[in-house]
């Protein structure tokens, strides 16, 4: 296997540096992971972090908008954005010798130029993709869950925003939250694959250098989950689909590891409790679970998709599946298998540089620290039955939201 | 490539830095070769194959892949199966076994037919709540007078009147080892890999049906009513096939018009009108046939405006594109190369389809050097010569986009 070295390094405006450096890779990776989302917009604000993701490939100083897609593309760059609650994320990935090009793109990106003209134009764009999710119910349902879930704490945003909070959106607005968050004591510039560090590094230096400081701040209210069953009919819903959200770990958590391997013992699409129970009779076409994890908290969400007739039914199930899991926890068996397939997935998602380029700048985003690929491999093959039992002692699924939406004629 | 005494084609690219193995089976079963009183069969067929197999019950069966941290794919699409699995190479024999246990001894069990009738049924349903797929599907099926415009999903009443017995017989008309395919990738010595493909496909019999040949309708609108909130359009439009002279000048010129945010379409009706959130153009091929499909989707009242400067742009590329235009798509088509060569999963997909599509698997550099092969002047000529117009156009929403 290749030679991976970790570097970091802090700049004197508080910019991150990292890399994961495989000199035998074929391409590089590289992205800025901004620690800001939904979750820190203020009232009136609702859907800029969003929007400004947008912004930030309309131009700079230094560029148009057309420019931007142009350098892109003329790099090959395989490119975009994405933006959650509480991170948005740029990156891409190019062949090694147009790393510092991208580089330098991208850093100038992060201080857009935000006109006016060009805010018109992605405002309709924007109002499009809003549309767009509400045309999709699984979307739908998972905003819905969220808002009802989160109910006054930030994380219940939705990270689109509104209809109406994007219409009432103004320039002046989205230059104060950039002005707020952008602030390079607030990001991460993280790099994988094969690259010159001393080089990226320096070019990093010079690129940032006139970026000033900030206070970024991001509350972290108290949070008690509030377990109840809610039910919305929705007109453009011709299947049931449903979601149960308990309390899980947060991102820097210890106990993550063993929440990630618990929700798959319970919901592997392939193998799990749930697929059993739901998929192979028939019940329903999808069922999963998985652990969603945030700054201070984390979520574990069970997803069901399928026919509206066997709603009963399959809430009864799941429900008894998960109080069979908090009674009894895992057997050795099934632990050992879901081990496996985790192990499995990591040397996978070492393959490309892009992949690794998320590992690295979700972990260090979250952590503050280098965790590599094979370290979270070994802390997966060294989980026992008791370290999920320990998780289950909380009884996290007695505190379950459940959450149905259904086809209007089921209502 | 290497073909086995029983016909079955087997492709291998090492890559020796890899410490992760994948591969595809590719099995020519799909809506194509449904008989159109059983649509949706081969979908139902790779559903009930998981029911248990060789020496286990499909518990038993999941459980022992799972035991080899086997990451598992698999589905059946217009032309063929496929079941795709990542795993560590010390465990690829034992797995290539649980992978002949499926497909040369399922159980295919009566108790489980209902439940993957139910599942069946499900998938259809829930093609109601994904309108960009559904247009696509119906627009795949509007073009096509062959069977190349069966849906894979089926149709309810089809999938109410299957039995068990029929397709059971499905199974023994259409799995067998002339025709399909096994693609290797990764951290293996190719040697070892026929050895094993050997010892345990070896005995798998049987021939698939040859593919149905190509016809196309006669180009036409069509429109289906549905409330939604964005109107979903979409184009098809014939292209060259596969292994044609003009093939890579064909895909240079979907770059130009959809590759990278700089391209025609993005940059026509997204980035200077704001019509879309999505727009995209995307070749299509099917064995001896090759299409373009555009999409979009957006609201009501922008629809017309959103097709007009879709068709336009299209029609446009007949009149040539730049140097420059050229330069970005060769590089970005590179860049893909060079970024596909690096993930084991995508490199045994593409070999796979190759050797079913080509009749024979193409090398990453044998696809960059044609590639880079296309100069300006042989791609204007292409597209002067062979202009896309005339295009089957389909909406679905609540307004009708027309001429």
């Amino acid at each position: 296997m290749s030679v991976l070295t970790f570097r970091e390094a802090t700049l004197p405006n508080g910019l991150r540096v990292i890399a994961e450096i495989n000199r035998e890779a074929k391409s590089t990776a590289l992205g800025y992971f901004v620690r800001t989302g939904s979750r820190d917009e203020l009232a009136g604000e609702e859907g800029v972090s969003h929007f400004l993701e947008h912004m930030v490939f309309k131009g700079t100083e230094r560029r148009s908008a057309w420019d931007v897609n142009r350098e892109f593309d003329e790099m090959g760059a395989k490119y975009n954005a994405f933006t959650n609650e509480e991170l948005t994320v740029f990156y891409g990935a190019v062949l090694p010798e147009f790393a510092p090009r991208l580089l330098d793109l991208l850093s100038d990106l992060m201080r857009p130029a935000l006109r006016e003209d060009e805010f018109e134009t992605e405002r309709k764009v924007i109002l499009e993709e809003i549309a767009l999710y509400r045309d999709r119910p699984h979307f739908v349902l998972y905003e819905r869950a969220q808002e009802a879930y989160f109910g006054r704490h930030p994380l219940a945003k939705p990270v689109l925003g509104t209809t109406e909070s994007i219409e009432a959106m103004t320039r002046a607005q989205m230059a104060a939250y950039h002005a707020r968050r952008y602030v390079p004591n607030n990001m991460t510039l993280a790099f994988a694959g094969n690259l010159d560090w001393d080089e990226m590094l320096a070019l990093a230096e010079r690129m940032t250098r006139g970026w000033t400081r900030g206070a970024a701040p991001r509350n972290h209210p108290g949070f008690t989950p509030e377990p109840r069953r809610l039910r919305t009919p929705y007109d453009k819903a011709s299947q049931a689909y449903a979601v149960f959200v308990a309390p899980g770990h947060a991102a820097a958590a210890e106990e993550r590891y063993a929440a990630r391997v618990l929700a798959d013992v319970l919901g592997d699409p392939d193998n799990g409790r749930l697929f059993w129970r739901l998929v192979d009779p028939g019940l329903v076409e999808t069922a999963m679970a998985y652990h969603h994890e945030y700054e201070e908290l984390g979520t574990f969400l069970v997803y069901l998709q399928g026919d509206p007739a066997h709603e009963e039914e399959v809430s009864a199930r799941v429900r008894e599946e998960l109080q069979r899991l908090e009674k009894r926890g895992v057997e050795a068996e099934e632990l050992e298998r879901a081990k496996l397939k985790t192990a499995t997935s990591l040397v996978f998602a070492g393959e490309t540089s892009l992949s690794r380029l998320f590992y690295l700048g979700m972990g260090y985003s979250y952590t503050g620290r280098y965790e590599a690929l094979d370290t979270v491999r070994r802390w997966v093959m060294h989980l026992e039955p008791y370290h999920l039992g320990e998780l289950l002692e909380a009884r996290p699924f007695s505190r379950a939201l459940e959450y149905w939406l259904v086809p209007a004629d089921h209502g | 490539m290497h073909t086995l005494d029983n016909g079955l084609r087997v492709a291998v690219e090492p890559q020796p830095w890899n410490p992760g193995l994948s591969f595809t089976i590719l099995v020519p079963v799909g809506a194509t070769s449904d008989p159109e009183e059983r649509l949706g069969a081969a979908s139902m067929l790779e559903t009930w194959l998981w029911k248990g197999a060789g020496p286990r019950g499909a518990r038993a069966f999941a459980d022992a892949l799972d035991a080899l941290g086997v990451r598992r794919q698999s589905g059946a699409g217009v032309e063929y199966t496929t079941f795709s699995a990542s795993l560590l190479p010390e465990g690829f024999s034992a797995a290539l076994e649980l992978y002949a246990d499926l497909l040369m001894r399922p159980h295919l069990p009566d108790d489980a037919f209902e439940s993957v009738r139910a599942l069946a049924l499900q998938e259809l349903a829930a093609l109601e709540d994904q309108p960009p797929r559904k247009l696509l599907v119906r627009l795949r099926r509007e073009a096509f007078a062959s069977p190349h415009g069966q849906p894979v999903e089926g149709e309810r009443e089809t999938l109410e009147r299957m039995t068990p017995e029929a397709l059971r017989g499905e199974y023994r008309r259409r799995y067998g080892a002339g025709g399909s395919v096994l693609a290797v990738s990764g951290g293996v010595d190719p040697d070892e890999v026929l050895r094993i493909a050997e010892k345990h496909l070896g005995a798998w019999s049987g021939d698939a049906p040859s593919p149905p040949a190509v016809r196309l309708t006669v180009p036409h609108r069509f429109h289906i009513e549905q409330e939604t909130e964005q109107v979903q359009i979409g184009l098809f439009y014939k292209d060259v096939p596969p292994g044609h002279y003009d093939f890579y000048a064909s895909r240079l010129a979907v770059a130009v018009l959809s590759g990278g945010m700089s391209s025609r379409l993005f940059t026509e009706v997204r980035e200077k009108r704001g019509l879309v959130y999505a727009v995209s153009a995307s070749p299509g091929s099917v064995k001896g046939f090759g299409y373009l499909t555009a999409y979009a989707g957006t609201m009501p009242e922008r629809a017309q405006a959103t097709l007009e400067v879709m068709e336009e742009e299209i029609e446009r590329l007949a009149q040539g594109v730049t140097r420059e235009e050229l330069d970005r798509a060769k590089v970005g088509v590179r860049a893909d190369l060079v970024l596909s060569g690096e993930s084991s999963r995508a490199r045994a997909g593409a070999l796979a389809r190759d050797l079913f599509i080509l009749d024979r698997a193409r090398s990453l550099e044998e696809v960059e050097a044609e590639v880079m092969d296309v100069t300006l002047e042989r791609l204007n000529a292409f597209l002067a010569g062979r202009p896309y117009r005339d295009p089957w156009i389909g909406s679905l929403g609540t307004v009708e986009v027309g001429p």
